[in-house]
């Protein structure tokens, strides 16, 4: 039985007996280092957790004891420095194989992380508590009114509250964003001059009509750009990555890979749906953050996930009503978890996400032998790795596949990158394929500027417009098949 | 103001109609974006280069918010903006934009304007310049853009054509630093309003008209009395840009009695202090003058230790009394990198102010814009 507050999170997290007793002390160390009272882990699990995730499944509950075991060793990145292990990070968006492999090669001498990945993946959606250390980050420099990442805010504050100490390397790909390649530099000029950091570059300079991945010398260079990164890597970290911990580290992620494939049909293709987007978004964390205490933890989640959504279709229960109108995205904004609970209470169940689904280009293996050329010919076919035009068309694309009721697009408002693209592609997408896009203003991570209120009126209006075009379609199917007879269903009235 | 500045000034503002009377004659007109585009190059293919740098109206960043992200800076708004309220006279006339790329406000708006449907040639330039295979990334840009104007004009681009075009703005370099350090004196003959003016105009006339009429600048400047008091405060501005058509923040900084001595501006002005040398290949040569022996820009990296140490031999060489930050808003490297050098700054107690733009010039935007001005002159003069 839980006695306190940490207990009863660790409970949530499915650690029990033994195992819930011996890691309690390290938990509690690690929330007060993250800046977590006993009354926020409070409110986290008899307030906000129940209300944000989905816990009549264990599943839901084994993930978030995992993102919890990989926090707490977060929170003791000194310790670990301090008895002699390497610390290798990272940022976001990246190819996790070649940091994988080095964590594989290196083992318990080596800790490969994302750590503002990792915190603010903890943080956000479980306690909504990233606020302090956005705040810090504020400051101390990092000004508010330029909207700046709070993902970057996170590692700065993480570095001043000294949670996060400097790595022997930091190996940043600079290839969506400007500003997390400069955090680095931010860092050591203004905090930390050990903090170092090699960094992956390429502009973004395609032109209309080419293929990112299709241009040899393009694929050619970033190949060349990640091997001189990587020998960087293992240079100072003494760690020699071989062709087996390559190999192992893309078994593990084919075979992750291949599981949320399965989760996320599943979820997808299910009426009613048994489960939220923000949900399978979190079951992707493999993909975007190395795990330092190995992916076992998230996987056995994982499984157990698939099989009680497999029970749940069989018996034909869900969480949202049957026929509930599916809306796409860009990603679901997770971090954020009360927007997905917003459109829950409106009725419009989260699913498919742009980012999530692999494109066709994805499924063609890559062309080479090279591990470098490989990496580099995934990244360009991924959507954020292309010009324009062509994630236009992937986006089309994938749209096509997922067939949502609608897509709203946004909440990268601070990504100069990735934000824009919204702006510029949530129009053509609609054009081309009749899906109704929206655009909302918003921060993924931070939610500070966009209370609750405000964006459920906006929501709940997109909610509206869903159903309207849902009802008028069902009402055209009805009358195509029995003009005489088929009566109107209710709410259709005045849909365009 | 003497007969060649207003001369100049004149030529610069008549160019666009010169351009469209070029283009009726069958000349290729090549509006450009960013100094990474080297302009002999343009000038050796036979084409007519324009600068696209204009700011400092509010409504132009407004005008492409519904496929424009609102965060991005005011200027890359702007340099679509004009066009899209229709007043922007070159951009309609384009044979192709030359765009280069070092950061996402001008990649995002490079291809905004090709959905616009304008032919851009993107010119890519890896930040990590510490890298030699990025510079090399850079080097071939240059040759496809070589390349590329020739595929425009028909005509090959003669080595000897770049030289003697890398000859003319050395030229040009030579004589703004001789007008630059006129502002050296106590009592300078023109301050930052004037130079920068200077800098713009040179971009928009052609280097032999800029030549001639800044060499009678020169003459005519270094004989001139003093404009501005011996005891004037002595200021450094630096930041992204001052674009063409945003001066109000520098007439008020000078108006409130400072003088602008000397500028760290990574857009907007020649980068005088650094010539190309003319002998060996000279795509080589553009390539090298301004990857790597130019003091970085701000999104190089690593870049802000090198540029604070530049920064300092200015304070020192124009004996500066403080510095002011001038800010693009949502431009959020040069932010961070605003942050960095008030610490350092501080620490050598050399005094900053940051003024920040989003090209919004309104009386009540401007009157505690002023005030903010004219406090930091008058704790300046005091300091003194």
């Amino acid at each position: 039985m839980a006695n306190t507050a940490y207990e009863a999170f660790l409970e949530l997290g499915d650690f029990h007996g033994k195992e819930r007793q011996e890691l309690l002390p390290r938990w509690i160390e690690a929330a007060t280092r993250l800046g977590l009272t006993e009354k926020d882990v409070e409110y986290a699990v008899n307030e906000f957790i129940p209300e944000m995730w989905d816990l009549q499944y264990l599943g839901i509950r084994k993930m978030i004891g995992a993102m919890t075991l990989e926090a707490i060793d977060h929170a003791h990145l000194k310790e670990h420095k301090a008895n002699g292990v390497k610390l290798v990070y990272g940022i976001i968006p990246a190819i996790l194989t070649p940091y994988q492999a080095v964590k594989k090669a290196g083992g318990d001498k080596v800790f490969v992380s994302f750590p503002d990945m990792c915190i603010m993946n903890f943080l956000q959606p479980l306690f909504h508590k990233g606020a302090p250390l956005f705040e810090l980050a504020e400051t101390s420099g990092l000004t508010y009114g330029c909207r700046h990442c709070a993902l970057n805010k996170l590692r700065i504050g993480l570095r001043l509250r000294d949670v996060v100490p400097a790595p022997h390397v930091q190996w940043s790909f600079g290839l969506v964003c400007d500003e997390a390649t400069k955090v680095d530099e931010y860092i050591n000029c203004l905090y930390d001059d050990e903090w170092f950091a090699v960094i992956t570059r390429m502009p973004h300079d395609t032109m209309m009509g080419e293929v990112d991945d299709e241009i040899p010398e393009r694929v050619a260079y970033l190949a060349n750009a990640f091997r001189d990164a990587y020998e960087e890597v293992q240079r100072v970290t003494g760690v020699t990555v071989k062709e087996e911990h390559i190999a192992g580290a893309l078994d593990d992620f084919q075979r992750y890979l291949m599981k949320t494939d399965v989760l996320i049909r599943a979820v997808a293709d299910a009426d009613p749906q048994p489960l939220r987007g923000s949900a399978l978004v979190n079951f992707c964390h493999p993909f975007s953050m190395p795990f330092n205490t190995g992916i076992e933890h998230m996987e056995d989640a994982l499984d157990t996930m698939i099989e009680e959504v497999k029970a749940e279709v069989a018996a034909g229960r869900g969480i949202y009503p049957k026929g509930a109108p599916k809306v796409g995205s860009y990603f679901v904004p997770y971090a954020v978890p009360w927007v997905d609970k917003v459109f829950m209470d409106n009725g419009v169940a989260t699913a498919s996400s742009l980012t999530m689904i692999a494109s066709d280009k994805q499924l063609i293996p890559p062309s080479g032998n090279d591990l470098y050329q490989n990496i580099a010919e995934q990244w360009l076919r991924m959507v954020f790795g292309m010009g324009c035009h062509v994630e236009i068309d992937t986006w089309i694309e994938k749209v096509n596949r997922a067939k949502p009721d609608a897509l709203f697009m946004g909440f990268f408002d601070y990504d100069r990158w990735l934000g824009q693209m919204h702006k510029m592609g949530a129009r053509a997408v609609e054009k081309a394929t009749g899906v109704p896009t929206f655009y909302i203003e918003a921060d993924f991570f931070d939610d500070r500027d966009y209370s609750r209120e405000a964006l459920r009126t906006r929501i709940e209006s997109i909610s509206q417009v869903i159903k309207m075009r849902q009802a008028a379609k069902a009402n055209a199917a009805l009358r195509a098949a029995a003009p005489a007879v088929a009566a109107p269903i209710a709410g259709a009235e005045g849909t365009a | 103001m003497d007969d060649a500045t207003r001369e100049l000034a004149q030529l610069a503002t008549d160019r666009p109609a010169v351009l469209r009377d070029l283009k009726a004659a069958g000349k290729k007109i090549v509006p450009y974006i960013g100094h990474f585009v080297p302009e002999p190059l343009l000038y050796a293919a036979g084409v007519e280069p324009y600068l696209i740098c204009r700011g400092g109206e509010p409504e132009p960043p407004e005008a492409v918010l519904d496929d424009m992200l609102r965060f991005l800076n005011p200027l890359a708004r702007s340099m679509a903006g004009f066009h899209l309220m229709g007043l922007d006279p070159v951009l309609p006339l384009a044979d192709l934009i030359v765009a280069s790329q070092p950061e996402c406000h001008t990649q995002r708006m490079a291809e905004y304007l090709e959905l616009q449907g304008f032919p851009v040639f993107k010119v890519g330039i890896p930040p990590n310049w510490d890298r030699a295979y990025a510079g090399e990334y850079y080097f071939t840009e240059l040759e496809q853009l070589k390349a590329k104007l020739e595929e425009l004009t028909g005509k090959p681009i003669a080595d000897e054509a770049v030289r003697e075009y890398i000859g003319y703005f050395n030229q040009i370099n030579a004589l703004l630093r001789r007008i630059d350090a006129l502002r050296k004196k106590d009592a300078p003959p023109l301050g930052g309003y004037d130079f920068i003016h200077l800098n713009h105009q040179s971009f928009f006339v052609e280097p032999q008209v800029a030549i001639e009429k800044l060499t009678a600048i020169a003459d005519s400047l270094e004989g001139a009395p003093g404009k501005f008091a011996a005891k004037s405060p002595r200021i450094l501005l630096a930041g992204h840009a001052v674009a063409v058509g945003d001066y109000l923040m520098m007439k008020g900084l000078e108006d409130a009695g400072a003088v602008i001595v000397t500028e760290m501006m990574d857009e907007g002005m020649q980068w005088y202090r650094w010539d190309t040398a003319v002998e060996g290949d000279p795509l080589r040569n553009l390539w090298r003058a301004k990857y790597l022996d130019k003091v970085p820009v701000n999104i190089f990296q690593p870049a802000w230790k090198v540029r604070f140490e530049h920064m300092k031999e200015l304070i020192a060489d124009y004996r500066v009394d403080g510095v002011v930050w001038y800010q693009l808003m949502y431009d959020e490297i040069y932010d961070m990198e605003c942050t960095v050098v008030t610490k350092w700054l501080r620490e050598m107690k050399v005094p900053l102010l940051k003024l920040e733009t989003s090209y919004e010039y309104s009386r009540e935007a401007t009157g505690p814009l002023n005030t903010k001005i004219e406090s930091f002159v008058e704790s300046l003069r005091r300091g003194r």
